[in-house]
């Protein structure tokens, strides 16, 4: 099982224990900060960076050399670095880190910083900065990366003295996976990587000891009481689990508890695959593009057991008329989400393992079939009316694109989304059903994620297949990274969703611009040439019958294969909640809608 | 209940309306005009950034700040910093919750509900260039407690510390007279007696 549980389940003393060998033998010598900067690495278990050298940096880059269990992967772009990072850090729930020099590299950082911010995963931006003499003065490639970052970041450093160094690494370390998991900088003047100082292995590594136990972070009996009494008494309740659930392996206990309450289970966008979706009580995703049953269960439902994830806009839609029948019970690890969005009638703040685990203790055992019925009955209600919608035969669609590549993997790809239709469309359309097996960017929606976070994600996972799927605007946001992919040997495969749109985008001008496609028709490059010409493999699939054969050779060819789908320009993602309006008030795909060219 | 139901069996019937895309429709379900003021105190590390991390958690909520006021406190390395503002009830959990979460906060404490002393400090520069002015100012100021700091033939600047309510009565007060220049330090606060944490 590939999970961001490894950290419970790997013994990270082991890798400790080694490192500290390691580093003891070196106890009374005199470092540079460059070298401190990779013994504190090694000794956090670090293996794999992604970085971009520069000005600022190259001492560390300078010292690297003579460490080479610290593998350091070269992408085209900082921002790549970041996301790659983040994917890495998903997939193993291991601290992933970047690494750029000052002003440019480190801005160019910004964007996969907020990202694995707004998704809370642990990463580790080292960036080099002007050395001490010269901050503050406009030096050439300065920039304040600690104001610039502040907001996007759970804690940054700049690091004035080489004595402190290594207890920064180590506090950094220790803050990004801690808790709510976050991300980090620690921006290091070049003197200071310069500098020297007797190097001792920082005496208390309180990281592993802080992150054990704020993991076991214990709910209140209190609110576990009260919590099981609102369980007791609901009529149509629901969980709905969020990445809370992913960050915290929570799945066994997830599952535990759902069995013995019987309440079905609505995932979030980023807390698909915590539950497996062929389980009797999964019932899908809620929110904007969530399917129209969900949406109205939600509507009267009398209770929702929140595990893990923070009520976003997308979810909600209209906060007052979300849920208006129901009582709140919200689990997680961040204080500051409680009551943020809807006042919780039995607030729980703990990692969702520990409150789940509590909960299931508490809870009696429940019998919620009727309830259940009740929602199965709005779904048939949907597929029918789906089934009756005459669609066009003659493109590869979304479905059987997403049916291919489960098939062709056996369900056991980890698919990692970029950001827009074919993001929902996947959401939707592929039956999750491992655990932890569907990455992208939900809370800030940054295109032009996910061919760089699927680099973090095979490398961190290196057993498992791992399936990009794009639009064809993201994927031209970061594609510099097939370079990367090619030097690394890298293998992912890519499926472009190629409708010559930002199409969701053209979806809202649709909608609510009066079909006004302001500068959102797009063209790209010959994706088999482009392919060919990073010495990879590419393949465009521009009908219907051709895609499984197309799968099938991918998963063949060795290599990072791009397959362009050709996929009908203007298809819309059904059903959509306007921003703003109750979740329960959906825009559903009409039969005059389908085939549209209009 | 049925109302709930029937709007999600009217689903997708012409429901393509469109919405004015910038109604966000407010994530929050504070009632409007819950605000009121509240006084929040935060001990926080003397460290590099510690302050902007708190400014920028204020500015990102958009909070109406009334007073900021920074200082030491009995430890070492520590600031103690006592923020007026107005915020909603539910957002002021919400705001103690995310000053807490940063690094190098020690401790937040919101007053507002607690019995406690409220002290600002204010120096006021008055014009007393006619005769018989600097005395009255300066008589004025002793019924508030007002103490002179300067005297010019032009000018009578006198220091008084209370509460708010008290500064501001002086100061307006003080108004007939002309006031030069006014500067206050905003309010510092803490609980009476032992409170339990």
């Amino acid at each position: 099982m590939y999970v961001a549980a490894t950290i419970t389940q790997k013994p990270e003393g082991a890798t400790l224990y080694q490192a500290h060998r390691t580093t003891e033998a070196m106890e009374a010598r005199e470092l540079t900060g460059s070298q401190i900067l990779c013994e504190a690495l090694m000794r956090e278990g670090v293996e794999l960076m992604y970085g971009y050298p520069g000005g600022a940096i190259m001492p560390f880059y300078d010292a690297l050399t003579s460490y080479p269990a610290l593998h350091h992967v070269l992408v085209r772009h900082e921002q790549a670095a970041a996301h790659a990072a983040d994917g890495y850090a998903r997939a193993t729930g291991k601290v992933g880190v970047c690494v750029a020099t000052s002003g440019p590299g480190a801005t160019n950082l910004v964007t996969g910083l907020a990202t694995a911010y707004m998704d809370s995963t642990p990463v580790v931006a080292i960036t080099g900065q002007v050395a001490r003499p010269f901050i503050g003065r406009d030096a050439f490639q300065e920039t304040d990366i600690l104001g610039v970052t502040q907001p996007i970041t759970k804690h940054n450093f700049l690091v004035q003295r080489v004595e402190d160094l290594v207890d920064i690494v180590h506090e950094a370390f220790r803050l990004a996976r801690g808790g709510r998991p976050g991300p980090v900088v620690i921006d290091i003047p070049k003197d200071v990587q310069f500098s020297k100082t007797q190097y001792r292995a920082s005496a208390s590594i309180s990281s592993i000891e802080y992150f054990r136990t704020s993991r076991a972070l214990h709910p209140s009996a209190e609110a576990i009481d009260k919590a099981a009494e609102l369980i007791g008494g609901a009529q149509r309740p629901l969980i709905m689990s969020g990445h809370g659930v992913i960050l915290a392996n929570a799945y066994a206990e997830l599952r535990a508890f759902a069995e013995k309450t019987n309440i079905p289970v609505i995932t979030t966008l980023l807390g698909l695959s915590a539950f497996p979706e062929t389980h009797p009580l999964a019932i899908g995703m809620p929110g904007m593009h969530g399917p129209a049953h969900v949406n109205r269960a939600i509507g009267v439902s009398d209770l929702i057991i929140g595990v893990g994830l923070r009520f976003d806009d997308r979810v909600t839609g209209k906060v007052s008329e979300f849920a208006p029948h129901a009582r709140f019970i919200h689990i997680d690890i961040d204080p500051s989400e409680m009551h943020k969005v809807k006042r919780a009638a039995a607030p729980i703040v703990a990692d969702a393992k520990e409150a789940l685990a509590c909960l299931i203790e508490a809870v009696e055992p429940g019998n919620h079939c009727a309830w259940m019925n009740e929602v199965r009955n709005w779904e048939a209600e949907n597929d029918e009316r789906s089934a009756s919608i005459q669609r066009n035969q003659e493109y590869p669609d979304p479905t059987s694109i997403l049916e291919a590549i489960r098939a062709e993997t056996n369900d056991e790809a980890i698919i990692v989304t970029d950001v827009g239709q074919h993001q929902m469309w996947t959401a939707r359309h592929y039956t999750w059903t491992r655990p932890n097996s569907h990455i992208t960017s939900g809370g800030l929606g940054t295109m032009g994620f996910a061919l760089p976070a699927a680099m973090g994600v095979k490398m961190g996972v290196p057993d498992a297949t791992v399936w990009v799927v794009a639009g064809d605007g993201g994927i031209q946001m970061n594609i510099q990274e097939l370079a990367t992919l090619k030097q690394e040997g890298i293998t992912v495969k890519v499926a472009i969703m190629n409708n010559g749109y930002l199409g969701m985008v053209r979806q809202w001008q649709h909608f609510f611009h009066n079909g006004n496609y302001s500068e959102t028709p797009i063209t790209g490059p010959d994706y088999v040439k482009l392919a060919e010409a990073y010495g990879l493999t590419g393949m465009q699939v521009t009908k219907r019958e051709e895609v499984e054969t197309a799968v099938r050779k991918a998963m063949e060819t060795e290599g990072t294969v791009i397959i362009d789908f050709v996929i009908e320009s203007e298809a819309n993602v059904y059903p959509m909640v306007a921003p703003g309006a109750a979740i329960t008030n959906m825009i559903e795909e009409k039969p005059e809608e389908s085939t549209n060219h209009d | 209940m049925t109302d709930q139901t029937q709007q999600g069996g009217a689903v997708g019937v012409g429901q393509t309306t469109p919405r004015p895309l910038i109604e966000r429709s407010g994530q929050s379900d504070a009632p409007p005009g819950a605000a009121r003021s509240h006084t929040i105190v935060v001990l926080a590390n003397d460290r590099h950034g510690a302050l902007d991390r708190i400014i920028n958690v204020l500015r990102r909520r958009r909070a109406k700040l009334q007073a900021f006021a920074i200082g030491r406190n009995e430890l070492p390395d520590v600031v103690r910093i006592t923020i007026v503002m107005d915020d909603s009830e539910v957002g002021v959990e919400q705001l103690v919750e995310q000053l807490r979460k940063i690094v190098d906060v020690q401790h937040v404490a919101n007053l507002s509900s607690e019995q406690m002393v409220a002290r600002e400090l204010a120096l006021i520069k008055v014009n007393s260039a006619e005769s018989q002015q600097a005395g009255e100012i300066i008589e004025l100021g002793h019924l508030f407690g007002a103490h002179v700091v300067d005297v010019t033939p032009q000018t009578v600047t006198l220091e008084v510390t209370g509460s708010k309510e008290k500064v501001e009565k002086l100061v307006n007060r003080l108004q007939s007279y002309g006031i030069r220049e006014l500067a206050r330090t905003g309010c510092v606060a803490m609980t009476r007696g032992i409170v339990e944490s």
